[in-house]
This record gives structure tokens, sequence and C-alpha cells, in this order.
């Protein structure tokens, strides 16, 4: 029936107008000569003139193009370089004609459509997974609250007595000490030595579930970084005299003002400083600049210690993030100091960072941005 | 509307956040504007104007955009109640059961929503696991009705106590009668309904 010229030209006008299939004429030389309107959209105006084995992705060069043409019973899937600049595989089909060789080809529908519903069913799954990920992250914030409120309470709670045997052990030893023995005296002084470091991790850990449970207020007034410096130098130079470590306070000269939270940033810089004489051995100088970088007010904090790997930077800023490193004379710290640093920094919209190479000693930098309303 | 037709998923990014910060509020914009045009949409598709090609192109731009919301929706307090939905077996279309997980997360319960297509079995699983005041199945296609009624039974097996929901746009032309003849359930044709429910059983903290 399909043989009759009424119903061979309708299939003909539909093939070659409507429906979309490539066909392409080709000459002995397997050349294409002309193609129909669909064709020249996929594969551009300019596949006309060119031979087909050319138009032909090929990366290993296997293909024998000739052979593949003369093959005329079998579907081929050829990939082609489309006018949109991606290769697209198609199935080909080649017939001998009078005038040469004619090529029809389309995209595998079945394929596109599979495709198209693997393509939604993935989509569909990111989605959810989206959501679920969000979910998870609110459960999560909802825990870290929990605990926050936790940690807050059991330190506030622990914080009383810690203070009374402080108290209470100081008068002991400051009253009687002179009628203890040596040895009791010794006792009596590693119990407080014990209490100060306890006292040191409940008031860190205060600051910490302060902070993390957003509660964090910051005092916002004008101030140079001199007068930053400056509250937090003497404090500074006390606990670097202690071990025998020169602090060097470079004298800077700025009128330039900003609007921060001083006596929270002399916490940080008193942490950074108490982190760089802990890894420090008596005899080595720690510095402490300040400089300006275009709207950016940088504090450094150097010292000449045993340096830190880069393996370690990346856990500094964390909390309990205890990296390898030694402490030069054994001291016990919280490991919260640098956590809190960086989340005092953050709190401004700053950033911190650390500069440092194994054996080169370490420079511990923050820095300030300026709001509009302060630049000059 | 004219956006997802198009494909333009910028201009439906632009239209939904503008609806959201109008204060149209999260379930106005759920039903007035997503649910609106997903019903339009699939009319279109019915009466043979798009393809499913568009039409599933739409609903996937749509269901995109609902992810706008969730730095918003999942700041909420919570009142420690949770609901489970779901899409019944066979039912590929899953925005309905999302938005429905996500007006559960607005009123301050905790949403799980298991996608498209679920299996009753997995279904039960987390409703053993989370203990819900609530599971909700959603069907949007009506040849599925069938698979909600089998769901709900089996769930209602499972556990007696639990409060059943069912709706989507598979009830559209009926069937409501047939799925509240089970013990506790009931059909909730839209959002608004469903808000109205969750007043009734313990909105906010």
């Amino acid at each position: 029936m399909f043989d009759r010229p009424d119903i061979a030209k309708a299939l003909q006008t539909y093939v070659l107008d409507t429906a979309p299939v490539m066909a392409l004429l080709l000459d002995a030389e397997d050349r294409v000569v002309d193609a129909n309107d669909h064709a020249r959209r996929v594969l551009g105006a300019g596949a006309v003139g060119r031979p087909l084995a050319e138009q032909i992705v090929d990366f290993h060069h296997t293909l024998d193009v000739p052979a593949i043409i003369r093959q005329g019973d079998t579907v081929h899937q050829l990939t082609l370089n489309t006018a949109a600049g991606r290769p697209e595989t198609f199935g080909f089909r080649f017939f001998s004609v009078s005038v040469g060789t004619l090529a029809l080809a389309s995209l595998d529908f079945q394929e596109q459509v599979e495709l198209r519903e693997q393509v939604l069913a993935l989509n569909r799954e990111l989605n959810n997974l989206t959501r679920q990920l969000y979910q998870a992250n609110a459960e999560l914030r909802e825990l870290n609250q929990l605990k926050n409120q936790f940690l807050g309470m059991a330190a506030h709670d622990l914080r009383k007595p810690i203070g009374l045997i402080m108290t209470y052990g100081g008068f002991v030893l400051d009253e009687a000490g002179a009628q203890l023995s040596g040895e009791h005296r010794e006792y009596l002084q590693t119990c407080l030595r014990a209490a100060r470091g306890m006292k040191q991790l409940i008031d860190d850990f205060l600051d910490l579930a302060v902070i993390e449970s957003g509660q964090l207020r910051l005092n916002l007034a004008s101030a140079t970084a001199r007068e930053i410096i400056a509250g937090a130098e003497p404090v500074a130079r006390l606990v670097a005299a202690k071990k025998g470590i020169t602090l060097l306070v470079e004298e800077v000269d700025d009128t330039r003002r900003l609007r921060v939270d001083a006596s929270k940033l002399q916490q940080v810089l008193l942490n950074l400083v108490g982190n760089a004489v802990e890894h420090s051995v008596s005899g080595q100088r720690v510095w402490l600049t300040s400089r300006w970088e275009g709207q950016n007010l940088v504090f450094a904090v150097r010292d000449e210690g045993p340096g830190i790997t880069p393996e370690d930077q990346s856990r500094l800023f964390t909390a309990f993030g205890r990296t390898g490193q030694r402490k030069s004379a054994g001291e016990r710290s919280t490991g919260l100091g640098l956590a809190i640093a960086r989340l005092v920094v953050e709190a401004h919209g700053g950033r911190i960072w650390v500069e440092s190479r194994p054996g080169h000693g370490a420079t511990f930098l923050f820095s300030l941005p300026t709001k509009e309303e302060e630049k000059p | 509307m004219r956006g997802l037709l198009a494909h333009d998923h910028q201009t439906c990014r632009a239209s939904f956040l503008q609806w959201l910060e109008a204060d149209a509020g999260l379930r106005s914009t759920y039903e007035d504007l997503v649910r609106r045009s997903l019903y339009e949409v699939g009319d279109l598709w019915e009466r043979g104007r798009i393809s499913v090609a568009t039409e599933h192109l739409a609903t996937a731009i749509s269901e995109s955009l609902l992810n706008l919301t969730y730095p918003r929706l999942f700041a909420q307090p919570r009142n420690g109640k949770s609901a489970v939905v779901t899409c019944v077996p066979n039912e590929y279309h899953q925005i309905g059961g999302k938005m429905v997980a996500d007006l559960f997360e607005l009123n301050g319960w905790r949403g799980y929503f298991l996608g498209a297509n679920c299996p009753v079995g997995d279904v039960i699983k987390l409703v053993a696991e989370k203990r819900p005041e609530v599971v909700a199945l959603s069907a949007a296609t009506s040849f599925n009705l069938a698979k909600v009624v089998s769901a709900a039974t089996e769930i209602r097996a499972a556990f007696p106590d639990v409060a059943i929901l069912v709706g989507g746009q598979a009830f559209r032309w009926g069937g409501r009668e047939r799925v509240e003849r089970l013990p506790g359930v009931r059909c909730l044709t839209s959002l608004g309904e469903l808000e109205a429910w969750i007043t009734e059983h313990g909105k906010h903290v």
C-alpha cells in the first residue's frame, strides 16, 4: 500500500518537511551535496559541501566511514558535531540511489524519553535531598542550642565553687603558708594552679556558649588601633615577661578610627599573645603590630616558635582543634582561645588566619573592615 | 504562568520571591501561585495545548522554587509535633505532597517528606521510627485513588491511633467519601483546609 504514489508523496513530504529526520544526499566521494531543512538546522548550513566523514566524531579513528555508508541494510549509531556546538548521536541508514547515496538519520526517540525521565527523577531527588539537608541543619542547630544551654548552665554552676576554692586556698597560702612544710605548701600551690586552669576553662566555655548561641552582643564604639592595643598591652607584657619572652609592640601612628568592641578585640589580642608565648621559649621575641590595608585594619602577632604544619593550620580555629604542636613549657590551655578569637573577629565582619612554616615561627593575623560611615 | 510555559526559570524565580516578600505568606504563595499555575498547566496539557515535556519542565521549575523558602521555613520554632508526608506508590507528582510537608514546618511541626512513588513499607518504617501525630498521603492523578485507599488501610492496620490525612489533585473530581469511610482518615482538598486542621491540632509552641 505504501508504494502508492499519493502515499509515497505524503511520506516524502512528512519526512522532508516535518519529521525530525535528517536527509543528506552524498555524492560518489561521500561529500554532502544537499540536505533537508532539519539537517541544515541541526548540522548548520556549512554541512553541505563537506565530506560526511569530516563531520563525524571519531576519537580513535577506527571508523571506516566509506564501508559503513555502503552497508545499506544496517542502522549505524554515528556521532556528529551539531550547530549547537555539542555532539549528538544519530541512528543513520544509507540508501544507494541513482545520484549517489541518501543518508537518513534521526535521534533515538526512546533514548530521549528515557533520558528525560531520568533527569526529572534526578531533579526530584536533588530537591528532596536539598529539603532534607535544610531539615537536618535545623535539627542540628536545635541540638547545638541545647548543648550550649547545658554548657552555659554547667559552666555557670561550676564557677562559684571554683571561685571559693581559689579564694580560700589563697587565704590559707597567704596566712598560714609559713607554718606549712615545703611539701604541703607545694601541694596547695598545685591545687590552686589546677583551680586556676579549671576557672580558665569554665570562662572559655561560657564565652563560647554565649557566642555560639548568638547571644554575643558587641558594644561598638569608636577606637583607633593604638587604643585597642593599649588596652591589651599591660597584661600581654606580664604574660610574656613571666616566661622570659620579650614582647615588642610596634608603635602605630594613626588617627583613623573604626567602630569596634575594643574590650572583645583586646581579649582576642591576649589570646593570640598568650598562644604565641605558649609556643616560644625563654629569650625569644613576640611582636604585636597593626597596619592599614586599604579599608581594613590588620593586627598581627608574630612569634619565633616552632611554626605550624599546613595540616594543623586548618584545625587551629575550631573549638578543641588541638594540634600536634607541643607547648614549649608543657603549659595547659583549654584549646578554645583561637576558636573564641575567630568568633569575635567574625562577629565584627572580619577574618582571622595564620601564616607559618614549620621551623620559622608563626604569624596570626586578623583584619577588621571599616564600615561605610566610618570612612573619613 | 507565562514564565513557566516559556521555561524561563529566572522570571519564575523573581515572581515567586515577589509573592513571598509581598507578605502574601508561604501558604498563599503555594496555594495561589504555585498550585494555581500548575493546575492551569495541567489543564493546558489535557487540552493538547502544550506538550508533556513542557508540563514536566513547569513542574520541575516550580519544585526548585520551593527550595528558596527553606532558609526561613526551617528556622521556625518547633512545637515537638511531627507529620510524615508521602506520595502513594505509582504517584510521581510530588510537589503537592512537598508543599503539605512544608506547611507543617511553617506551623511549627516537623514535616518529614518521603517523596514520589514511596512504598508503603517505607512509610510504615518511618512512622515507627518518628512516631508522628499524623501521616499525610498525597495523590495527584485520579487513577492512583485506589492506591490511596490501600496505603491508608495498611497504615491504619499498623498504627491504629495515628491520624491519616489524604489529599491532592486526584480528589478534584471525587473520591472523598470512599476514602473517608476508613476509620480516622480525613480528606483535605486545599492547603487552606490543611492549615485549619493544623491550627485545630496544635499550631505553634
